[in-house]
């Protein structure tokens, strides 16, 4: 392999361009990455814009002038050329993030005509330093993280091959560890999107320093060949995202004070009104990416100070990308720490435990328990190193415990949930930012065993328990294997029910009621153990769920 | 002279400023793409209403304000050759004080011989509300604004405020509130208990099961912390729950007298953004603040 210790403007300009390949390749993958947590267009399609736009604005680089008289333009020629290409090109808050990432490269290497692996780091930092100044509050976990990290992380004492070989190492490092960092990456489980698409433009850059030149070329960007829908906004549509605005402003003479101009009160004005702002000045040209509901407001304020050379405005709504499954080993997702498992019916049952933290919930329940082929396609859907287990019954921990068993794509806990109330406190208790599975499970156990659940549903068969006799047909209450309750009214057998879990002792009740109640004799009841159990918090929920006309949970 | 102001986030009415001759500066909240200034773009805080659309799902945000803004609102009262006393919101809440001391230093140099006073009452809403009465109480007996400043430095710290919201998914958000777990507690009727430290950020201190306990556990707080208590304002925050203020208050009454001075004030839409709807707390006069 051929090593470089000076790296000059044609081997500069084949990296940027090796960049923009592999970007071109990896584009889908990053596009893909970018779901959460407001869409904003495509960001591998902005960044390679925005890479095409450098590219093609460096004088023409023609490989077979390596040597010669010919090849004169100095590396500071190129990388200034790159940069302002993208300047002008940029697109997109990553793209316009990237623009400054080459500008700061570019100032770095001011006068080079060559650069060592040395020289080239301290343009890398300098590349830093522009990256963090373009975005007013810089959030970590995201390019200019990676970008930062990789930087810190990659050691100049060698040649460049060295250089860019450490520089790539860190920067995965780094990318992997973006999710910890910002947490919509967590939930979402992705890794950042922009610094995705900067490592992809590295490792291109890399292959290019080691020779390997594809003479592909640069991939179109879809957003070339735009497919708007239309029907992602109609006439009923709410403005939920606003609209993506990025403009380039030439300040005028006529307008402002040049030389005592001070671009920060553009930017804080920005910031005031618009979200996701991404502003940078050269020279008399401000360019700008911002979301705002309001762009026309934005328009006019920025006519004070200048006009516009470019402009660009496009409802979020449109720009809202669907996702794929599509997953590419080079941007694995690193797995959430704990991904949750648990059994219900009824439609409301069902949501009530996505909401509180489920990531699958298998249908079934008393009547219908779920196989242990059920556990296992469930298991097998979420990405999460520890996977915590409730069955919510008894019938159904076995099945749990021996897809436990044979689940080799993470660690499998089944916790002893044998009632859907100890099922909801359980999961609701999981506190997902301690990394110390075996405390996650002890509190949670102890959680569940403080919970006391009741059901009310209609007795099949004549029973005779320790409190109540039963006849088909009527209401009955029971907790466990313990008969509480009985009447030809359910409501009756409610209360009595409550009653007898020692409600008057509890803090707080959920109740979720079933699809044969109707919602205001729910209601009536809460009001009714409202009014005798002053101190008791409840909260009511419209389980849908067959069977149990109530659940009542008690903690 | 000295004009006295504080700020919309401080729970204080344009009525009660009336009466305390306060100047009030309004700080904005952003519906959808709406930029709401509170009692300049309404007259009355309809905090029903407003909570209500937090109950169907809307979450508001909070932005900090211009240099421009905080110079309109001090400018005129430097160049009328007025002095500023300030009390205002927390600055660990917020970076919006960092902008008003932008405004401020070049303020300085245009107005070399005008003061400004400020007391940073390291809270917010009721907490606020409490020292500002105070401060009123203190300039009506006569105080200098010099001397209030020396008051604040020893008697900010002494004004907790002990507060819980049923709803976690605004503190969230908001991210300013420390050492929350990252459980689903609001479906389960657990509510972390929080406070604002002496560097006036918020923290979370603990939990209880349930509305009651938790209630008992703010009126505990001030059993335990309080420090002449019966000789300041007790003030009671609530956003759109006063039946749930009102069992508080019922609670201290029982504790400390019927004579206890006892307000109850609904928080402002701004700092509502961040807690929710039906969050409670109440603001004493206490030894100090617990520490963390």
């Amino acid at each position: 392999m051929q090593k470089t210790t000076q790296l000059d403007s044609l081997t500069f300009a084949e990296m940027l361009h090796q960049g923009a390949v592999q970007l071109g390749r990896d584009k889908k993958v990053v596009n893909d990455l970018n779901v959460f947590p407001i869409p904003d267009g495509d960001t591998g399609d902005n960044m390679l814009m925005t890479l095409r736009a450098g590219c093609a604005s460096l004088p023409a680089s023609n490989p077979s002038l390596r040597g010669t008289k010919q090849s004169r333009q100095t590396l500071f020629e190129v990388a200034s050329a790159a940069s302002s290409g993208m300047l002008l090109g940029a697109r997109g808050n990553s793209g316009v993030i990237l623009s400054r990432i080459f500008a700061g490269l570019a100032k770095g290497l001011k006068d080079m005509v060559e650069a060592d692996a040395k020289t080239f780091a301290k343009a890398m930092q300098s590349a830093v330093d522009e990256a963090y100044k373009s975005v007013p509050v810089p959030v970590e976990g995201t390019i200019i993280t990676v970008l930062r990290e990789g930087a810190a992380g990659a050691d100049a004492n060698g040649d460049l091959n060295h250089y860019f070989e450490t520089l790539l190492e860190a920067m995965q490092t780094s990318l992997d560890h973006t999710p910890e960092l910002l947490p919509v990456l967590k939930d979402a489980g992705v890794v950042d999107s922009g610094g995705a698409g900067l490592l992809s433009i590295f490792r291109g850059m890399n292959d290019a320093l080691n020779g390997n030149i594809s003479d592909e070329e640069i991939a179109p960007t879809t957003a070339s060949t735009p497919t708007v829908e239309l029907d992602k906004f109609t006439e009923n549509s709410t403005l939920e995202f606003g609209y993506c605005t990025e403009f380039l402003l030439r300040l005028m003479r006529s307008k402002v004070d040049l030389g005592a101009f001070d671009e920060k009160v553009v930017f804080d004005y920005l910031n005031r009104v618009g979200e996701s702002v991404v502003a940078f000045r050269e020279g008399t040209i401000i360019k700008v990416h911002v979301h705002t509901f309001t762009p026309g407001a934005i328009l006019n304020e920025m006519q004070k100070y200048g006009e516009f050379l470019t402009l660009k405005i496009e409802n979020m709504a449109l720009q809202h990308h669907q996702s794929t499954n599509q997953n590419n080993a080079s941007f694995k997702v690193p797995p959430k720490k704990y991904g949750v498992v648990t059994v219900a019916s009824g439609e409301g049952l069902i949501n009530a435990f996505r909401e509180i933290g489920a990531d699958e919930v298998i249908a079934g329940g008393q009547t219908m328990n779920p196989s242990t082929q059920d556990f296992l396609d469930a298991f097998a859907k979420i990405n999460a190193q520890h996977i915590l287990v409730f069955p919510n019954n008894n019938n159904i921990k076995m099945a749990a415990d021996q897809a436990a068993e044979l689940y080799k794509g993470a660690d499998i806990h089944v916790l002893p949930s044998a009632t859907i109330g100890e099922g909801y406190y359980g999961i609701g208790s999981i506190d997902r930012d301690n990394a110390n599975v075996e405390e996650v499970i002890t509190s949670v156990t102890e959680i569940m065993q403080s919970v006391v659940t009741g059901m009310v549903s209609t007795a099949i068969r004549d029973a005779e328990g320790d409190q109540v006799s039963v006849r088909k047909g009527d209401y009955v209450g029971y907790s466990g294997k313990q008969l509480l309750s009985d009447s030809l009214n359910r409501v009756e057998a409610a209360k009595v029910l409550v009653e007898r879990l020692g409600a008057a002792s509890r803090d707080v009740m959920l109740i979720f009621f079933g699809e044969q109640v109707p919602k205001n004799e729910a209601e009536s009841i809460v009001a009714d153990l409202q009014t005798q159990y002053k101190n008791l918090e409840i909260m009511l929920n419209n389980g849908q769920q067959p069977i149990y006309d109530y659940i009542f949970v008690l903690c | 002279m000295l004009t006295f102001f504080s700020d919309t986030d401080c729970d204080i009415t344009p009525k009660e400023c009336a009466a305390y001759n306060i100047k009030l500066i309004s700080m904005p909240y952003t519906v959808g793409e709406q930029v709401v200034y509170p009692y300049i773009d309404f007259d009355e805080f309809d905090s029903h209403k407003f909570y209500d659309m937090l109950r169907a799902g809307t979450m508001p945000t909070t932005s900090a304000m211009s240099e421009e803004a905080y110079t309109q609102y001090f400018e005129p009262e430097f160049a009328a050759g007025n002095d500023i006393l300030y009390v205002h919101f927390s600055s660990g809440t917020s970076n919006t004080f960092n902008i008003m001391h932008q405004a401020l230093e070049k303020l300085k140099a245009k107005y070399p011989e005008r003061k400004f006073y400020e007391v940073d009452t390291l809270g917010i809403s009721a907490l606020c509300y409490n020292i500002v009465l105070e401060v009123a109480d203190l300039l009506k007996a006569g105080k200098t604004a010099k001397e209030i400043v020396e008051w604040a430095k020893v008697e900010v710290p002494k004004f907790p405020m002990y507060f819980f919201a049923d709803d976690l998914k605004f503190f969230r958000r908001s991210g300013r509130v420390s050492g929350l777990a990252a459980t689903m507690g609001g479906f389960i009727g657990i509510r972390p208990i929080i406070h604002l430290n002496d560097e006036g950020k918020m923290v979370s201190i603990g939990k209880e099961t349930g509305r009651a306990k938790a209630i008992a556990r703010l009126v505990q707080y001030v059993e335990d912390l309080g420090e002449d208590v019966k000789a300041h304002r007790v003030v009671i925050g609530h956003s759109d729950c006063p039946d749930i203020a009102a069992e508080a208050e019922r609670q201290l009454k029982e504790k400390f007298g019927q004579d206890l001075n006892v307000i109850t004030t609904v928080v402002n839409p701004t700092i509502g953004s961040h807690c929710g709807p039906n969050a409670i707390g109440i603001c004493f006069h206490a030894k100090h603040r617990m520490q963390g």
